[in-house]
């Protein structure tokens, strides 16, 4: 797996240095075939007999200024009008939400891979500029065996399904920051034996600040379910427990956010933190048995294209301990479609 | 709800959003009579024409509205959760056909909540009415749904459970007159639930009726020409029993917050977040932090104007 891990970045990493390269320079013109006529009385194809009068080369005709040949021309004028798409605003720092919603009918996929094993993958798509749906894989949800154990592993796949809803930025009144209600929910995982679910339910505000620099604040509230032989010792059952019950409001309660800054036009810097639930199967209390634990995560981000990013950087699974033992470095790609949005705005003319 | 409040994170997330639509500026909003007219119904009419509309939705989510589809239309709809139930896909559908201008006829699932906790999905048929008032900018236009229960079969270990429940709503409909961004929906259903438990060998255990008086409402916010978002809710019966014990009926507090989206004229898109608590049951309640108990759910309603596609290709039904 971590061999994989290091082919996919390298392949990414490979075609972000590749697109970044300066365009070659222009190529000469061919000989223009019916540029240079051939002198009378002779053959222009046939070889070069011995006695004939050298031949002067002619000069291979120059383009003119004006048209210079182009490599990468641009698309026909007979293309149907398009209306201009503007740039999207990613719902996610690097492992938290923003406030920016996508676009209606515009797809977005995301795959992940990082050294200590983790892969991920993420899928959503907007809907009617104000919401959006995706399904996710995971590995932010760790679990441990008691407390003596002071390795957390992650649980993957972890399937979740979300759905979210908010107003752009500048929607209601300028300045305005973009806000978003978001709702996370996995489906139930089994892994050694338990069973648990997590559930999220964010509320962030993402706003610019001029061209180059953003700010992601918001709050989450968590809660989590787990069920199985949670108690040590013999003839014990099976019980299920939920965060909601063993924890306070408060404890549910977690701020997180992220800024984001752009140095280059292409080239974004992001932090952020976030927070992911642990669980704990033997640890002696219940209120142990379910815990959020701070991720912190900073990378950056490179526009290869306006449908393609690529994300790179470093992710501390549990920042509240400082062990930087555990930290990961992630490679991440991003894909965006308006593919299915150009079908809908067919199919309505 | 409980303690007979209102749900402290139900109401904050209706405000928000009511706040948030609030300072919304006006969206271009087709004028109520725009909307009320039917599709024209030539021999040569396009299949676009045909398709482009209007068409007007007889529902929010799962609650009734003041109006039915129009003459000569039918529409279906689905939903589904794969989140409420691990492993299992919770669905419920409606299939209605416009009955002249004021009526439509429905099979549909109502909601309600099973013994097994899910928001169970009840077969009924039904009729709906719109009370043909004149309708003005500003005057609520006013609407009536039966809904005719149709048994459903659930299995707990070797018992036999058969839910019923048949309905009649009575439901008004305001748009808000220069705000037309707004539209308020309330009403009230009046369900007659029925729980029957039969044992291996068909023999009844036991069986409860109840009548039930149940306050619905939601609103829809009108976020762009293509999008609302609308929140809903409700109280649902709520079927209760385990062995040794008698059946029992209570009713438990539906609600949903998401969107409608007129992808195309004639679909439109649902989305949106459930939230479920019990109320008066044997069970603990979730409390307001037992949102692991949530669900997501995703739908779609299409129109099939019927009646212009028969004229288009036949020349029946044509005006």
């Amino acid at each position: 797996m971590k061999q994989l891990g290091r082919s996919l970045m390298l392949v990414v990493a490979t075609t972000a240095v590749a697109r970044a390269q300066p365009q070659p320079d222009v190529p000469t013109l061919p000989p223009d075939p019916g540029g240079a006529p051939a002198a009378p009385g002779t053959d222009p194809t046939a070889d070069p007999q011995p006695g004939d009068p050298p031949t002067v080369q002619a000069d291979p005709p120059v383009a003119p200024p004006e048209a210079p040949y182009d490599p990468y021309p641009a698309p026909s004028a007979s293309v149907p009008d398009e209306p201009p798409r503007p740039p999207i605003n990613m719902p996610e720092v690097l492992t938290t939400p923003t406030g920016f919603l996508l676009p209606a009918a515009v797809f977005y996929t995301k795959f992940g891979l990082d050294t200590g094993g983790g892969a991920t993958f993420d899928s959503r798509i907007g809907l009617g500029d104000v919401a959006e749906f995706g399904v996710a894989t995971t590995d932010a949800i760790r679990q441990r065996q008691d407390d003596s154990d002071e390795d957390s592993d992650r649980i993957q796949p972890y399937f979740t399904a979300s759905f979210r809803l908010g107003v752009g930025e500048d929607r209601l009144f300028k300045h305005q920051p973009a806000v978003a209600l978001g709702f996370r929910k996995s489906f139930e995982t089994k892994s050694e034996g338990y069973e648990s679910r997590i559930a999220e339910l964010t509320l962030v505000a993402s706003k610019h600040f001029g061209d180059k620099f953003a700010m992601h604040v918001g709050g989450a509230f968590w809660d989590a379910s787990l069920a199985g032989q949670l108690d040590s010792g013999d003839d014990v059952e099976d019980r299920s427990i939920t965060f909601h019950d063993v924890a306070t409001p408060k404890d549910q309660f977690r701020p997180f956010g992220g800024i984001q800054a752009r140095p280059l036009p292409r080239s974004l810097i992001l932090i952020d933190l976030g927070w992911a639930p642990e669980f704990c199967y033997q640890c002696a209390t219940d209120a142990r048995k379910i815990r959020l634990r701070p991720v912190l995560s900073w990378g950056v981000r490179y526009e290869v294209a306006s449908w393609m990013r690529i994300e790179s950087g470093v992710r501390v699974p549990d920042i509240g301990d400082a062990n930087l033992l555990n930290a990961q470095i992630f490679g991440q790609v991003s894909f965006t479609s308006w593919g299915l949005r150009r079908a809908i705005d067919r199919a309505k003319q | 709800m409980t303690d007979g409040r209102f749900p402290r994170t139900a109401a904050l997330v209706l405000l928000a959003s009511t706040g948030l639509a609030h300072a919304e500026e006006p969206a271009a909003v087709p004028p109520e009579a725009a909307t009320d007219a039917p599709t024209v119904r030539r021999r040569t009419s396009t299949l676009a024409e045909i398709y482009r509309g209007p068409f007007r939705s007889s529902r929010l989510f799962a609650m009734p509205t003041a109006d039915v589809v129009g003459a000569y239309v039918m529409t279906v709809s689905g939903e589904g959760s794969l989140l409420q139930q691990p492993g299992a896909l919770t669905s419920a559908g409606v299939l209605a056909i416009g009955f002249g201008d004021i009526a439509q006829l429905e099979y549909r699932h109502t909601s309600a909540i099973s013994v097994e906790g899910v928001t169970a999905p009840v077969p009924a048929v039904g009729v709906q009415l719109a009370i043909p008032l004149p309708r003005r900018p500003g005057i609520p236009a006013f609407g009536v749904a039966f809904r005719l229960g149709v048994p459903r079969d659930e299995q707990i270990d070797a018992f036999e459970l058969e839910e019923k429940v048949t309905d009649l709503y009575l439901v008004a409909r305001w748009r808000g007159g220069a705000a037309g961004w707004l539209t308020l929906h309330g009403g009230t259903r009046v369900s007659s639930a029925s729980l029957t438990v039969t044992d291996a060998m068909g023999l009844a255990i036991g069986t409860v009726e109840k009548r039930l008086v149940l306050p619905t409402g939601g609103l829809e916010l009108q976020m762009n020409d293509e999008a609302k978002l609308v929140a809903e809710a409700g109280l649902a019966p709520r079927f209760m029993w385990m062995p040794g014990a008698d059946p029992a009926i209570g009713y438990g507090l539906l609600a949903r917050l998401g969107l409608r989206w007129s992808v195309l004229p004639s679909v439109i898109f649902d989305g949106s977040i459930g939230y479920q608590q019990e109320v008066g049951t044997v069970e603990p309640p979730a409390g307001r932090g037992g949102i692991v108990q949530w669900d997501i759910r995703l739908g779609a309603e299409v129109f099939v104007p019927w009646g212009a596609l028969a004229c288009r290709a036949t020349g029946a039904f044509c005006d």
